[in-house]
């Protein structure tokens, strides 16, 4: 069995570059065939994700500033990272030891979800487990899986402006079922032309990376 | 001058009386009428109706009939979820099962789903205000129609592994928009806007817009331009600094820019080209009416000395807005 989160594996600096080199490309099956390679040289599923996935991310969120930010780039990166999340954990598997847990929605009204699973793309890269509630998401959906999963973020992602009074009523209704402690963030474009106080939430992303910048800041990772 | 030679002096650089204004007021206009918002859109004669009232309450110099950005894909054969008092929202793709266009058949404006509601909007707009207000019809920039046929992340991810496949549906898409704009200008639209939000760089990267969208745009427009469209409006929401400047080339005459547009930059991309933006549309629903104002008479002094602009917001005035904002919006220009 791997160690969780062990350091030092020794890996081929060359081939970690090209499994990065894959994932920013977007190139699927060559970033799987390269994840399959350092594996096979013995070095741990949690490694590869660190120093693999991570750093694409990490290379992509510079690379995707606000000013720069384009869906298409992410999703075809987002694509590669999760094929090779499915090699390394096929279904039914997962990592022994995460970041921890987010919760995300789009909430009853909204039926877009592409940025909703950018983010999710972009959270599994970087080592959290992520529970999906999908779109078009009633609040009571949204407070019962937090209840379940003990996640110590949600994420909210809307496009239309009318899911807004849905938004300001979710920290009411966690506080009442004493989740107190869970973060909320909002993103999406209709959320981020709002303030944080009038969404009653902690945090509003600019995008996915400003998003997932700011519960590593929360986590102290 | 009346609204429309208001607006087409605006959109020449020729000096207007007043600076126009259009507020963006689609689902809006439902909510102040007191009519459910999926009887709106449904309905021809209803929103024509909603659309004339608002225009009285408001007089703004524009009327749309923007129905929601489902009308051509239910046209083509996606199933849509019409729910209480909401715009409609598509619960079945008319593509979900396989990329094979051959099997969609062009849509017939006069009959198939609810083009001819809008055609019906249209003729009683135009009988109604005749050539004293802009009238502008609506349809689907190609590449969001695509998305809207298969679902934005397939339809993009075709673009990649597949670009004939998806370049085939661009090129189907555009002959259905040429032919619902035509019709729209045949019952009595000065012009077709053309929304295409998912050509947004927030979407997609400016060279995938160059390479893909602008072509087929530039095509639509010529359409509508000998088709008799008194000007050409694109409307592409988010930051779309880096593609303004292919614009000029495709054809635009009003370009609309959204909140997060530099308006300087706006102007500096697109020096003879008429700008209509750009306050923040959720401003309309939070702010009060002293934040509106203000915000207006900034666009206004700084577009003063320029011309070719139409005060506006960014995109579309929510329809939960309050109607104070608006108004107060409206007021900025006659102050």
């Amino acid at each position: 069995m791997d160690a969780p989160y062990s350091k030092g594996d020794k890996m081929d600096p060359k081939k970690i570059d090209a499994l990065i080199h894959y994932l920013l490309e977007g190139n699927s099956q060559k970033a799987v065939v390269s994840a399959k390679e350092l594996h096979d040289e013995g070095i741990s599923k949690e490694q590869i994700i660190i120093q693999g996935l991570e750093e694409t991310m990490i290379q992509l969120g510079a690379k995707c500033t606000v000013e720069q930010f384009n869906l298409l780039e992410i999703m075809l990166a987002g694509r590669a990272v999760m094929e090779v999340m499915k090699y390394l954990y096929p279904e039914g598997t997962s990592p022994e030891e995460t970041k921890g847990t987010v919760v995300i929605a789009a909430l009853e009204g909204d039926v877009h979800d592409l940025g909703k699973n950018i983010l999710k793309m972009v959270l599994t890269a970087k080592g959290y487990s992520v529970v999906d509630c999908g779109k078009d998401c009633t609040i009571q959906q949204l407070v019962d899986t937090a209840k379940e999963q003990s996640p110590f973020a949600i994420g909210i992602s809307g496009l239309v402006t009318s899911i807004i009074p849905l938004v300001k009523q979710v920290r009411e209704v966690l506080n009442s079922q004493g989740l107190d402690q869970i973060k909320i963030m909002a993103g999406g474009a209709a959320l981020k032309q709002s303030l944080k106080e009038q969404l009653n939430v902690d945090f509003i992303a600019d995008s996915a990376f400003d998003g997932v910048n700011y519960l590593e800041k929360i986590r102290g990772k | 001058m009346n609204s429309f030679e208001r607006v087409v002096a605006t959109v020449n650089f020729k000096k207007p009386d007043r600076i126009p204004v259009i507020a963006q007021v689609f689902g809006h206009a439902a909510a102040l009428s007191g009519v459910p918002l999926d009887k709106y859109i449904q309905d021809g004669e209803i929103l024509a109706r909603c659309q004339l009232d608002a225009l009285e309450k408001y007089e703004y110099d524009a009327v749309f009939t923007v129905v929601d950005v489902n009308i051509e894909t239910e046209a083509l054969g996606s199933i849509l979820d019409y729910r209480k008092n909401q715009y409609a929202v598509i619960k079945k793709y008319a593509l979900l099962d396989d990329y094979d266009i051959d099997h969609l058949k062009m849509p017939d404006c006069e009959k198939s789903g609810r083009m001819p509601e809008v055609l019906k909007a249209l003729k009683i707009l135009k009988k109604t205000l005749k050539d004293d207000v802009l009238i502008v019809g609506c349809v689907l920039g190609p590449l969001t129609l695509t998305t809207q046929l298969l679902g934005l992340e397939k339809a993009l991810y075709l673009a990649i592994d597949e670009p004939e496949k998806f370049e085939k549906l661009l090129d189907f898409s555009c002959n259905v928009l040429t032919n619902f704009g035509l019709a729209q200008i045949s019952a009595g639209a000065h012009l077709p806007i053309v929304f295409d939000p998912s050509a947004s760089p927030a979407v997609v990267p400016h060279n995938f817009f160059r390479e893909f969208e602008a072509p087929r745009l530039k095509k639509l427009f010529h359409s509508f331009k000998t088709g008799g469209a008194i000007a050409n409006w694109l409307h592409i929401a988010g930051p779309s600094d880096t593609i303004l400047p292919y614009y000029p080339e495709i054809g635009v005459d009003i370009a609309n820019f959204d909140y997060c547009v530099n308006s300087q930059v706006a102007m500096s991309a697109l020096p003879e080209t008429c700008l209509d933006g750009n306050i923040k549309p959720l401003a309309f629903v939070e702010n009060n009416e002293s934040d509106i104002i203000s915000a207006s008479k900034q666009l206004l002094n700084m577009f003063s000395k320029r011309g070719g602009f139409i005060l506006s917001s960014g995109c579309e005035i929510p329809p939960e807005s309050r109607p104070e904002t608006i108004a107060a919006m409206v007021q900025a220009v006659r102050l």
